[in-house]
């Protein structure tokens, strides 16, 4: 059916729109067009992970297809579509087994018994799933298949259980798969909860053009949302501990409220990717920063999510109370759906990430948000909200009230948000101290912006939603064709290297750095952290951070930081295990008896053997290789095989490298290093020394630790703190110390080893990660230098190579094999070239 | 009251008085989104339910407040008509 045919459509038209399910050669000409215009876009803007371009692909490729299928074939053709996509993103394997514990789910549903014996069975075998996803079963597949296993299950098994109690008519196998496996899912563990009779129900219900095209609409859509979530991400937000004045706190309140537009964004893109298929389903989200009380938000954001509670608890829930009167049966229901939807958030974190999540904020969050929205409902309940046909005819000053119940409910809920997404309650009161800072007028800034965002947002328009395209006018539909068209235009004009590049290094650096998917500077910090600290709550939601822990397979290396290190007390805290051995599966992990990941050593060195004490961290310690395989090892080796029987008989380097030590406590590790008489001292350093210094000086400090430096506990008196001061506001008060904090740290472990002839050499070890982590190297490089260390800078190390090459896993950021190969042949280099100064003997 | 006729005027009148005051009538068409569209939200489904069910002396079971059976004027019609047998 061509687009003319299509518009306006009868009661009559729609159904044989829906018989068809046609579309003219032009229009599906046109819609392909568009679909590669979609494609080229999200392989520019690498959007999300390249496992999704290859979804993507399969997808537009399976339409140019199923658009010509008969209406018959469509249903069993986008199922073997959605299972080739399973495969494509997961392998065989890993799918079979998801499809075979999926089938079986399904199967128990339709069992020809009662129900409740249906909903026993089922209970069963998710508690048994349960056990298993816990790790208290074993099971046979894949950690990959849980997540996409929970998303494809955990929410829509529950509706579709429900809409099978009261269905009449009975839901065909095709559509069961489709609904259960259904495409874009294989990519994303954050889904929307698809309704199954909207699903069923609105299938190719109008001209299916115009269900493609609005399709397209909203991956573009979400593809912005994407964009400007990145904008956002690295750009904007900041750590509870860098927020010191009003105009930060009012950014970081609206930055951590927009990374939301991650969520909105990926929801657009699946649903306008399932609109391909003649899914027409409704909006997700519909303007949510426009909200302007709180039910108005609940309604708004993640409509999905509302729609299934409303259908599953609350009408339920409502109904049976209704004897009690309405308002108390109102009440009733709408805080037992927002405790239920707390459950059902640490009942999704389970399913995803295989643990439960019970913190204080995620209740309190729920409680103050259900309290709010049933003030606010019961207010409805007894004044009414104004609702529109049309375009409302409002004048100036219910425009203007309007827009102050916005703003006003806006930062409400910024602040609800940021409560939420607080790390601890300790850090999010901290987080007020700020008001106590210095006022300028950047503290208008993000106020005026917002302002401005819902003033040109709350101009009259149309405010009817999710009518069926066919029913809107011409000239509206072709006006939204048309944009769709230059967004996909100019999004791929300016993402061309030859185009960004022309606007200016500014310009070109910020469009570059939109096109790829990576950590921000926090999230990649808070990685680091991950491995020092075992991390438990990570980022709880809408974070990239959390996606690389949800792949990290449980008992990764078979071994964890704490199972290595022991607790010694003193300013340092931990040490390596002496005599410590373990099997991982990169290979055997030792630990020899003065408590170095290395060979057995002799207390003093032998006459003429050049000793060097490597410091560090992980990355010298070898996480995630094996024993002989670190960097430290294979320069020994190298060294003696080369050098050995020139001015020195031999060459021994002692790895000192402790996982999850900072360089605060380098200066512990260096006084014991100097026990085995080494000729020099190697510090490695990779990057963040500066804030990784303060963070455990304030660590010590919360936990009244004693500091034995005189230098330290100078700056700590001058940052005003006391032993015992809570950890995020003592790092919020050391943060103008902060290079202080490090300068004493080299200058100590620099100068102690010049004082005993010792040679101090400062290494810089770039780091296996995408993403923002180099913002302190040349302020550390200078401060290195400063102190007298002999710098060895590795900065360029890799080069070209791919980082998959050198890195562990994605959710592990240290060297491989490979990346130490690399590391020691390079470091070989350089140490030849500083011979003269470095390999000196401290004994003469 | 039988005719499928008299339930949509019914249910017309009620929603334009309850929620849509001032709103042209002209313009609440027989198949206008109402759930989906925004303008029953779940408190105004409750209104109505209530208001329904008083008026006819039936009862409706939670499952039927959804959009499948109260999206559009035509569709709740239907219903009330079902249940009035």
């Amino acid at each position: 059916m061509g687009t003319s045919a299509a518009i306006g459509l009868s009661d009559q038209g729609v159904g044989d729109a829906r018989q068809a399910g046609r579309i003219g050669l032009v229009d599906y000409v046109v819609i392909l067009a568009q679909l590669g215009l979609v494609l080229l876009l999200l392989r520019q803007f690498q959007i999300e992970s390249a496992a999704f371009l290859r979804l993507a692909t399969l997808a537009f490729g399976g339409f140019a297809i199923s658009a010509w299928l008969p209406l018959r074939l469509r249903l069993p053709f986008f199922v073997l579509l959605s299972l080739a996509g399973i495969v494509v993103v997961l392998g065989a394997e890993n799918a079979a087994w998801l499809v075979a514990i999926g089938l079986g789910l399904i199967a128990i549903c339709h069992l020809p018994v009662a129900f409740v014996w249906r909903a026993a069975l089922l209970l069963a075998v998710v508690g048994v799933l349960a056990l298993q996803r816990a790790g208290y079963l074993a099971a046979p597949w894949s950690e990959a298949v849980w997540p996409i296993l929970g998303a494809m299950f955990m929410f829509r098994l529950i509706v579709y259980f429900y809409d099978l109690r009261h269905e009449k008519a009975p839901a065909s196998p095709t559509q069961s798969l489709a609904y259960f496996f259904m495409l874009p899912n294989a990519c994303f563990p954050l889904f929307p909860v698809v309704d199954y009779k909207t699903f069923r129900r609105n299938y190719f219900d109008d001209d299916a053009y115009r269900i493609y095209q609005v399709g397209i609409e909203w991956m573009v859509r979400g593809v912005i949302h994407l964009i400007l979530y990145r904008v956002v991400y690295y750009y904007l937000t900041l750590a509870p501990h860098e927020v010191t004045d009003p105009a930060q706190l009012g950014q970081y309140l609206v930055s951590n409220f927009l990374l939301y537009l991650r969520v909105s964004g990926l929801f657009h893109l699946i649903i306008g990717m399932l609109c391909l298929f003649g899914f027409r389903l409704p909006e997700t989200h519909n303007r949510f920063l426009l909200a302007s009380s709180f039910t108005d938000f609940w309604r708004r954001i993640n409509i999905y999510w509302k729609d299934f509670m409303q259908k599953v608890f609350y009408y339920p829930a409502v109904f049976r109370l209704r004897k009690l009167g309405t308002e108390k049966a109102l009440v009733i229901a709408t805080l037992y759906v927002f405790i239920m939807t707390w459950f059902l958030h640490a009942y999704q974190w389970f399913w995803l990430r295989g643990t439960m999540l019970l913190v204080v904020q995620d209740i309190l969050f729920w409680t103050i948000l259900g309290l709010l929205v049933v003030a606010n409902s019961l207010y409805e309940m007894k004044r009414g909200r104004t609702r529109r046909l049309g375009a409302p005819a409002r004048g100036w000053r219910d425009t203007g009230v309007l827009i102050l119940k916005t703003y006003a409910t806006f930062w409400f809920i910024c602040i609800l948000w940021s409560f939420w997404t607080s790390e601890s309650l300790e850090s999010w009161f901290g987080l007020w101290r700020a008001l106590g800072g210095s006022y300028s007028l950047e503290i208008l800034v993000y106020p005026g912006l917002v302002l401005a965002v819902i003033a040109i947002g709350s101009l009259p328009g149309d405010s009817l939603r999710n009518v069926r395209a066919s029913a809107v006018s011409d000239r509206v539909w072709q006006r939204s064709r048309a944009m769709t068209v230059a967004s996909l235009v100019a999004l791929i004009g300016i993402s061309v290297e030859g185009v960004h590049s022309r606007m200016g290094q500014e310009v070109g650096t910020f469009v570059h750095s939109l096109r790829s998917g990576h950590l921000s500077r926090l999230d990649t910090a808070k990685l680091e952290r991950g491995y020092y600290e075992g991390l438990l709550s990570v980022d709880r939601f809408n974070s990239q951070l959390w996606e690389v822990y949800m792949n990290k397979p449980k008992n990764w290396l078979d071994v964890d930081n704490a199972n290595v290190k022991q607790f010694v007390g003193g300013f340092a805290q931990t040490e390596l295990i002496p005599s410590f051995v373990q099997s991982t599966r990169y290979g055997t992990l030792s630990i020899n008896r003065f408590g170095m990941r290395d060979r057995d050593y002799d207390l003093l060195p032998a006459a003429g053997t050049f000793r060097a004490a490597v410091l560090g961290a992980s990355s010298v310690m070898g996480w995630g290789v094996a024993d002989g395989e670190t960097f430290e090892a294979l320069v020994e080796d190298r060294l003696n095989s080369e050098w050995a029987g020139g001015e020195f008989a031999r060459f021994e380097l002692l790895n000192m490298g402790v996982a999850g030590h900072q360089p605060t406590q380098q200066m512990v590790v260096v006084e014991r290093a100097f026990e085995f008489q080494p000729d020099a001292i190697f510090y490695v350093a990779t990057g963040r020394e500066i804030s990784r210094a303060t963070d455990y000086l304030a660590e010590v400090i919360g936990q009244r630790i004693d500091i034995p430096y005189e230098g330290l506990r100078s700056i700590v008196e001058r940052a005003g703190l006391a032993p015992g001061t809570e950890r995020s506001l003592a790092r919020a008060r050391l943060e103008p110390h902060a290079r202080d904090v490090l300068a004493y740290v080299y200058g100590y472990i620099a100068g102690e080893a010049r004082r005993r002839g010792v040679v101090p050499v400062w290494i810089f070890l770039p780091q296996v990660r995408e993403g923002a982590w180099q913002e302190e190297t040349p302020e550390t490089i200078q401060i290195a230098r400063d102190a007298g260390f002999v710098i060895i800078n590795l900065e360029d190390l890799y080069g070209d190579q791919p980082i998959d090459a050198v890195r562990l896993a994605p959710w592990d950021d240290h060297p491989n094999a490979a990346g130490h190969r690399l590391i020691a042949e390079r470091l070989f280099d350089e140490l030849s070239q500083h011979r003269g100064t470095i390999f000196r003997s401290a004994r003469q | 009251m039988s005719g499928d006729t008299d339930f949509r005027k019914e249910v017309r009148d009620f929603i334009l008085e309850e929620f849509l005051p001032g709103e042209n009538p002209d313009e609440l068409t027989d198949d206008l989104p109402l759930i989906s569209g925004g303008i029953l939200d779940s408190i105004a489904t409750l209104k109505m339910v209530l208001h329904f069910e008083e008026r006819y002396g039936i009862v409706l079971e939670a499952h039927e407040a959804d959009k499948e059976h109260l999206d559009t004027i035509r569709d709740i019609a239907a219903l009330l008509a079902s249940k009035r047998g």
